[in-house]
This record gives structure tokens, C-alpha cells and sequence, in this order.
């Protein structure tokens, strides 16, 4: 019974904690300007991070090795620096956007300026991850954030055509007034927001911080193969939303409020109320996530103590790296630059970072030193591969595409 | 876990099973990296004397050509602090076992000792060009084979080829591991390159390259089937 409890608690923060400030801007503008004619994107980036992330915990709860770990053995210090140096502009980015994704929430509600609420929220992010438990920060934002489902109840709600939607969903075409360029760098950043590279690095981490074991493979995979799924379709059904309400007003989304509007239209205040329940919930989750991620991977590459499992004194470097972090992403915010902005960049930029990332993750989850007997099956090898490649051709598409698009304008 | 088998017990790969690798005290804490691998000659050979950790051993490896420069400027960096340039060495008689981590008998408050640097380094032979007995450039140094002898690990053979330490991707040791498509482009790629015995190699560290002492088709087998 107990494992059951386990299973749908890990489920539900899956999904709680699927979407984050990436997932919210980026589908809602999607879905506003494209309706669901881009949710195969949204659908593959959920299939390449359940295959990536299941392989990274798996290989973390055989052997105890979270990611960057992995990364710094198999591709050495040089491109490991690369690759830190890398993913760690990007998720101090992400870092950025979520802190102002949580204050750009808040200020929807208290109507003080935005600035004013950043150092505040900066500094809970930061109280947080010194304090509280890992468990925590896991199961509490993950759960209140399941409250974005009230988007799935309004695309219910507002009842859309769903032959036409079906009909957009399944044919290769755009609306007419879009360029295909565009419609090809909102792939991209889908793909981006579904597969940042924070989430296997705080997923493997997690992994260690709870102790997994071979036993835990199988709760593990229920997690991610049912929860992260879950997760993409609530992120679709934001895009529907934004469709159906802002689309034929020829509202593009360029406003965390502009995300909750079809939400408001569709269900009133008490719908607009657990919506805005839900950003803050999301992106301070996310928040948290990232921040984590950030000392994560610092630690890892220099083989530091990390950890929430350890005393904040015992994992000094760990805890300073967080502090650190949360400092400089509150003084990027505090420069006035719209939290939009940093998000629509910092998936772009994810797409172009992920295959140092993804490579030693596919080389080691089939690395029977590691892994005995739980190396990748066929299946996983099979899928591993075809994102791999994958992976790249979004990384080289990714910058030529932002600039011919000038940020899909 | 499931491979607790001790590596230490077998024959490794240097860079593959022990560069880079976590270092975990008794109580599971852990107090860095493997930086880089002291190696001292003795009766059977170079053998693995001491793990090097901390700045001094990983910016040199970080530096790539520029390395020596960059750790003279970490000294300068602080003038005041005595054999900063030197790295924190860990004797490998405080090793209890080598799996996915370095596994060590000791806690770890105190156990760093700044005497390292004296030694020869595992990070230099490693990428060291080699060359053929006529002066022909036969490849690098991809990765050193060490095996037990005598409760030492002694350096038996080099991997030489093209490309850089570390491209091999861990495939040398077992050519089945898949995914397939990466399996064969690492082949591919890994065509020529050669398992050379140590005998037939002499290493120059003060000029950092390895000559042979017969041609690398000669003298070496196939790292990896075709």
C-alpha cells in the first residue's frame, strides 16, 4: 500500500512539477499564435526527457552517480568545463526567469512593482533551499502546482472544436498568417522548454538525495512515464486555451497575465484565483529546482559535498554556490529586463546545450562497469539514439533560427 | 549497487576507471576529485602511487598545452602561501576499493597531505604525441592500461591513436556495449588505434611524447574489433 501512496505521490508531483515558467510562456504563446498545430513538438520533447530522464535515474540509483558526475568521467575536465560552463549560463537563466515568474505571479494579485517583490521572493527561494528538507521542496510546490489544472477544466469549459482541434494537431500546417520559419523556431524552443537540462541534472541529484536503490527502478519509471506524459498534456492544454481565447483576437502573449486570461474568461475569478495558486506554485518550485541544479552541478564537476541529505555545514561549497547563484539571478531581474524575455532565451539556449549533456548519459546508462545487469535494453537504446540525434539538430538549428526569426516576430 | 566488484583487483584503464572519478571517505562524504594519478617508477614498472586532487593538479589538465603556464600562475595567484602549484596527494594506501567512485578507509578531515607533484602524472602521458621509430606521428595517447603486481597497479600498455584521451568513450573495453550507431562510429573512428605494451614505448616526460621502438602496426593489437 505504501508503495502505491509512494507511486501517486511521485506521479502527481511529476505533473505538479512538469511545467515551469518556459512551459507557461512558451505554450501559451504557441498556442495563441499556432493553436495546437505545434503540439507534436511539445510531444516529442516529453518523449526524449521520460527516456532521458528515466535512463539518468536509473544510472543514479544504480550507481549512486548523478549526472555531472557522469559527464566530467566520460568527456573529461575540458569539455566538462564546456559543458558546466554552458548549462550553467542556462539554468542561471532559468533560475532568473522562474524568480520572476514567481514575482511576476505575485505582482498580479498585490499590483506593488515587480521590482519590489524580487529581492522577496529571491530571498525565500534562498530560505528554502538552506532550511528545508528535500522532501519538501519536492512533494509541496509539486502538489500546489497541480492546481494548473484548472487550464485542462477551462479548455473543457470553453469548449472548443475538438474535431478541428484534432484535425490541427494531426496535419502539418500552420496558420496562414504565420511564417514557416517561425513555426520552425517555436519547435524548437518547445522542445527546449520540454528537455531543459536542468531537469535530469535535479532528477538524477534527486535520486541520490532519496537514496535509491535497484529496488526503486521500478517506482521511478511509473513516475516519469506516467507523470511527465501528464505533465506535457497540461502544457498542451494551455496551448488550447491560449487558442481559443486569444487566438481569434490576435493577441500574442507577451505577459505572465496574458497566460491566465483565457483562464479568467473561461471560469471567473475563483478559476483565475487557483490559476495564479498554480504559477506561484509552479515557478517557485521550479525555482527551487533550478537553484538546486546550479550547486548540483558545480559540486559534481569539482567533486565537492552536495546535497540536502548532508548538513548545510558538512556541503559548504554546495550551499555557497545556491547563494551565490540566487544573488546573481535577482541582480539580473533587478536590472528591469522582463522576465519573459530571459524565458523565451533561456529554452532557445537549452536546446543548443543539451547534447553534451545527453551523450554521456546514453554512454554510460549502457556501461555494464556501471549499470550490471540494469544496463539499456534495446528499446532505450533505440530511443536514446534517435534523440540523440535529435538533440543535435535542434542545437544546430536553434541559433540560426532565433536570429532569422529575430525571436519568432 | 549492484558491481561492487573492487576494480582495484583487476586490470583498469586509467583515465577510463580512475581520472575524474568521486572520492568518498569512510563515512560517505566527499572530498573531491580524481585530478590526477601519481605515478612512480619502480622494479616492475610505473606503478600508481598516489591520487592528486584540487586546483593545482586540474588546472594543468584544464590548460591543455597552456597547462604548466596556467599552474604557475595559480601560484602567483598567492605568493604568500607555500607549494600552492603543488596538488593535495592521497596515497593509494588509503584506497579500500574502486567501483563507479573511489571508495577511501579514512575520514575525510585532515587526510590531505600537500606533498604531491613530485612524481610523474598520469594527466601528462595522457594526449602525449607518440611517434614511430622513423619520426612519423603514429597518434596519442588515448589511455594507459594498468594491472596488479605485487598490491600495485603497474602501467602495462598504452592505447595510441587519433583524437583526444577520453574519445573512446569507455568502448575499448567492451566493443558489444551499445547503442549500435555509437558503437560503430567510435569503431569507425577508432580504426587504427592501437593497444602498444609498455616495453616496446619509450616515454619522454620532460619533451612529453612516447616514441616507439617498432612501427604501431607492428607493434601494437586492435583497441577495438572491426
Amino acid at each position: 500500500m505504501k508503495k502505491y501512496l509512494g507511486v501517486a505521490l511521485g506521479v502527481l508531483t511529476a505533473i505538479g512539477g512538469f511545467v515551469d515558467i518556459g512551459d507557461l510562456v512558451t505554450n501559451a504563446q504557441v498556442g495563441a499564435r499556432f493553436g495546437v498545430s505545434l503540439a507534436w513538438a511539445t510531444g516529442v520533447g516529453v518523449i526524449g526527457i521520460c527516456v532521458f530522464a528515466e535512463m539518468s535515474g536509473r544510472v543514479a540509483a544504480v550507481s549512486g552517480r548523478p549526472t555531472f558526475d557522469l559527464v566530467r568521467e566520460r568527456v573529461g575536465p575540458r569539455l566538462g568545463m564546456l559543458n558546466l560552463v554552458s548549462s550553467m549560463l542556462i539554468t542561471l537563466l532559468t533560475f532568473a526567469a522562474e524568480i520572476g515568474g514567481v514575482s511576476l505571479a505575485i505582482q498580479l494579485v498585490v499590483s506593488v512593482h515587480e521590482l519590489l517583490i524580487v529581492p522577496v521572493v529571491a530571498l525565500c527561494v534562498w530560505l528554502v533551499l538552506w532550511r528545508a528538507k528535500f522532501s519538501i521542496i519536492e512533494n509541496l510546490f509539486g502538489l500546489l502546482g497541480l492546481a494548473l489544472l484548472v487550464f485542462a477544466v477551462a479548455a473543457w469549459h470553453l469548449g472548443p472544436d475538438w474535431g478541428a482541434l484534432t484535425h490541427q494537431a494531426t496535419h502539418a500546417a500552420k496558420p496562414h498568417d504565420e511564417f514557416w520559419s517561425t513555426y520552425a523556431y517555436y519547435a524548437v524552443a518547445l522542445f527546449g522548454a520540454a528537455m531543459t537540462p536542468y531537469e535530469v541534472f535535479f532528477f538524477s541529484s534527486g535520486g541520490v538525495e532519496e537514496g535509491w536503490t535497484p529496488d526503486d527502478i521500478g517506482v521511478m519509471r511509473a513516475n516519469v512515464l506516467i507523470g511527465f506524459p501528464l505533465g506535457g498534456m497540461l502544457s498542451i492544454a494551455i496551448s488550447v486555451t491560449a487558442w481559443v481565447v486569444l487566438g481569434p483576437l490576435n493577441i500574442g502573449v507577451d505577459s505572465l497575465g496574458q497566460v491566465g486570461l483565457p483562464v479568467a474568461v473561461a471560469l471567473g475569478k475563483i478559476g483565475l484565483a487557483i490559476a495564479l495558486l498554480g504559477f506561484v506554485a509552479a515557478t517557485f518550485g521550479a525555482a527551487c529546482e533550478t537553484g538546486l541544479s546550479v550547486g548540483y552541478s558545480v559540486a559534481q564537476y569539482f567533486g565537492a559535498q552536495w546535497g540536502k541529505y548532508v548538513r548545510p555545514n558538512e556541503a559548504v561549497v554546495f550551499h555557497v554556490v545556491i547563494l551565490l547563484a540566487t544573488i546573481a539571478a535577482a541582480a539580473v531581474l533587478m536590472t528591469d529586463v522582463d522576465p519573459v524575455l530571459i524565458t523565451e532565451m533561456s529554452v532557445v539556449f537549452s536546446a543548443v546545450a543539451l547534447p553534451l549533456t545527453y551523450l554521456p548519459i546514453l554512454v554510460v546508462a549502457n556501461d555494464p562497469d556501471y549499470m550490471g545487469e540494469h544496463v539499456n535494453g534495446r528499446f532505450a537504446n533505440v530511443l536514446g539514439t534517435v534523440f540523440l540525434v535529435a538533440v543535435v539538430a535542434a542545437a544546430v538549428a536553434a541559433i540560426p533560427l532565433m536570429i532569422w526569426t529575430r525571436m519568432g516576430q | 549497487m549492484t558491481d561492487t566488484a573492487d576494480r582495484l583487483q583487476g586490470s583498469i584503464d586509467g583515465l577510463l576507471h580512475l581520472m575524474d572519478r568521486q572520492l568518498i571517505d569512510v563515512d560517505g562524504l566527499f572530498l573531491g576529485k580524481v585530478d590526477d594519478v601519481e605515478l612512480t617508477a619502480g622494479d616492475d614498472g610505473l606503478a600508481i602511487t598516489a591520487l592528486l586532487t584540487g586546483a593545482a593538479a586540474l588546472v594543468g589538465r584544464l590548460g591543455g598545452r597552456l597547462g604548466d603556464e596556467l599552474i604557475t600562475k595559480w601560484g602567483q595567484a598567492r605568493p604568500a602561501e607555500p607549494h600552492r602549484t603543488r596538488p593535495w596527494r592521497l596515497s593509494m594506501d588509503l584506497v579500500d576499493r574502486l567501483d563507479s567512485a573511489v571508495h577511501l578507509t579514512v575520514g575525510r578531515d585532515e587526510v590531505l597531505s600537500r606533498d604531491g607533484g613530485e612524481g610523474l602524472r598520469l594527466g601528462s602521458l595522457a594526449g602525449m604525441t607518440v611517434f614511430e621509430p622513423d619520426g612519423d606521428k603514429a597518434g596519442r595517447v588515448l589511455d594507459a592500461r594498468f594491472e596488479p603486481r605485487a598490491a600495485r597497479l603497474v602501467l602495462r600498455s598504452l592505447l595510441v591513436g587519433r583524437g583526444g584521451p577520453g574519445s573512446l568513450l569507455g568502448y575499448d573495453r567492451r566493443s558489444e556495449q551499445g547503442p549500435r550507431v555509437l558503437a560503430t562510429l567510435v569503431r569507425l573512428w577508432h580504426r587504427d588505434t592501437r593497444v602498444v605494451d609498455v616495453d616496446d614505448a619509450d616515454i619522454d616526460w620532460t619533451l612529453e611524447q612516447v616514441r616507439l621502438r617498432e612501427r604501431l602496426e607492428v607493434a601494437g593489437k586492435r583497441a577495438l574489433d572491426v
